[in-house]
């Protein structure tokens, strides 16, 4: 006896500006909860823009002036992580699923499920992608597609980018990112943490041929054939409505903190096998790390570790450092010399400690 | 208190099991409204909560909230309808309060409803809490907190 095979829909909708592509997030995902859409796969690309996360504010996390003078449009997702920067060199793809398609409501197990599978169809493009949680695919330690969902009910939305060519450049520019100052340093620093299909390929693959490659690996892991479809008229309906809220100055402002409560903090100290200084983005109001970027000389094999160890530690609540900083050398093999653990973790506790202030 | 699967589901509180949303009524006839322990052990560590402000109106199954966890962004869904009265500041100032106490000092909103006789009868209480969060969690393919 066969299982009768599903058809979900695939759509493509291009190249967008911001608001009218996460307008369709917000349509795509109500009609879904409502039992107005199919199962769905969507790519699409974006006119350059600068994508927050559906909680972080602009002054935060972007740099205003230059987003302004250069045209690149700012925009909230309604998904949670990180901004990104996003432009035509970059591939969209989404999910819109229920639960009862995916056989539980663990929102970690569909993450790891979803990214599994679309870092398959990434490696049968010839690299070696894998997904890194939290939410990353990365090739050999370098990220190369960065994801994040929105649920509502049993209606569920999943997506990610792919970097198929990336400035990184203009992402330093664009982002608040805690690099390094912006230099050919700052540059290649960057390029140890993202890659992209045209570095790792030495070409530029055809859109059409990365969308069928991601598609086959969906495909395969659900069990689902695809068919070519469009919007239909409740979508087209709800699109209408969700764009009046999300093409409007109150949408992307609707968090609005001031940039000096989310610093970029420092600590540097030499150790036996050389420097090593820590750049941390610290919400001093939630006390949460942000983002960390090691820097420096010491000795690490494999070199990737202090790099895997900033993805464990995004986003962390001050109070869970020690526990992750322990889990993370507990779980791998890590050759530092005579650096410790417990050096790492002094360092980003001495960039965020508070400030003492002496009369 | 009735524990399902590992999850606590206290069962003087009265839920939306789809929504997995608590309400609790207050002796004034005001509402606490939270998300249930179940709810936070599928989203994991929760890091941002961004509620509706106070004086605002929601009906019932509409957001009084919208959480993050995992770069996942979900609403929270009001039992019935009614206005909010209060946030919570101390789960502003550090969300993982809903993970650590989620019926107590974890709690979202405070509202007052608009028809609570009118609209509590679709929420489960009492003794059919327990079996109502087992269909629910065995239809989410959930193994335990």
């Amino acid at each position: 006896m066969t299982i009768q095979q599903q058809t979900w829909r695939l759509l493509d909708t291009g190249t967008q500006a911001a608001a009218q592509n996460i307008a369709l997030n917000r349509a795509l995902l109500d009609a879904r909860q409502a039992q107005q859409s199919p199962n769905t796969l969507r790519f699409l690309g974006f006119e350059p823009c600068a994508l927050l996360g559906f909680h972080q504010s602009a002054a935060q996390e972007l740099n205003l002036d230059y987003c302004a003078e250069h045209g690149v449009a700012i925009q909230r997702r309604i998904t949670g992580g990180g901004a990104i920067y996003f432009d035509t060199t970059q591939l969209g793809w989404e999910l819109y699923l229920d639960k009862q398609t995916l056989g539980t409501a663990d929102m970690t197990a569909i993450s790891r499920r979803i990214c599994t599978a679309v870092a398959r169809g990434i490696s049968s493009l010839g690299v070696n992608a894998e997904f890194r949680p939290r939410n990353d695919i990365e090739v050999d330690g370098r990220k190369i597609s960065g994801t994040g969902g929105a649920f509502d009910g049993d209606a569920l939305m999943y997506q990610g980018t792919l970097l198929i060519a990336f400035d990184v450049e203009k992402m330093l520019r664009v982002l608040n990112i805690p690099a390094e100052k912006l230099s050919d340093k700052a540059i290649s620093s960057a390029r140890e943490r993202v890659t992209n299909l045209e570095t790792l390929l030495g070409r530029i693959p055809e859109r059409s041929e990365v969308i069928a490659a991601i598609q086959a690996a969906i495909a395969h892991e659900f069990n689902v054939s695809f068919a070519v479809g469009e919007l239909n008229t409740v979508e087209q309906a709800l699109y209408q409505t969700a764009l009046a809220e999300i093409d409007h100055p109150e949408w992307v402002g609707m968090i609005d903190l001031p940039a000096s409560d989310r610093p970029t903090l420092t600590a540097v100290q030499k150790f036996t096998g050389g420097l090593l200084r820590v750049n941390v983005a610290y919400d001093q109001v939630k006390q949460r790390v942000k983002q960390v970027w090691f820097s420096g000389d010491v000795f690490i094999s494999p070199r990737r570790t202090l790099i895997d160890l900033e993805a464990a530690l995004r986003d962390s609540h001050v109070d869970n450092l020690d526990g992750i900083v322990r889990d993370f050398f507990a779980s791998r093999q890590v050759d530092m010399l005579t650096l410790t653990p417990a050096d790492i973790l002094g360092l980003i506790k001495m960039a965020i400690q508070p400030v003492e202030v002496v009369a | 208190m009735a524990t399902v699967r590992g999850c606590n589901v206290p069962d003087d509180l009265y839920y939306n099991v789809d929504n997995n949303v608590w309400a609790r009524r207050e002796a004034d006839g005001t509402l606490t409204v939270g998300m249930t322990a179940y709810a936070c052990s599928l989203a994991g560590e929760i890091v941002s909560y961004t509620p509706k402000k106070a004086g605002k109106e929601i009906e019932q199954n509409k957001s009084v909230s919208t959480v993050e966890s995992g770069k996942w962004v979900g609403p929270v869904k009001a039992p019935v309808t009614g206005e909010i009265l209060a946030i919570n500041p101390d789960v502003a100032a550090k969300p993982g309060t809903i993970n650590a106490d989620p019926y107590g000092s974890g709690w979202l909103v405070k509202m007052k409803p608009t028809d609570w006789d009118g609209q509590s009868g679709a929420l489960i209480t009492g003794g059919a809490v327990a079996t109502a969060f087992e269909t629910k969690m065995n239809a989410d393919g959930f193994g335990g907190c």
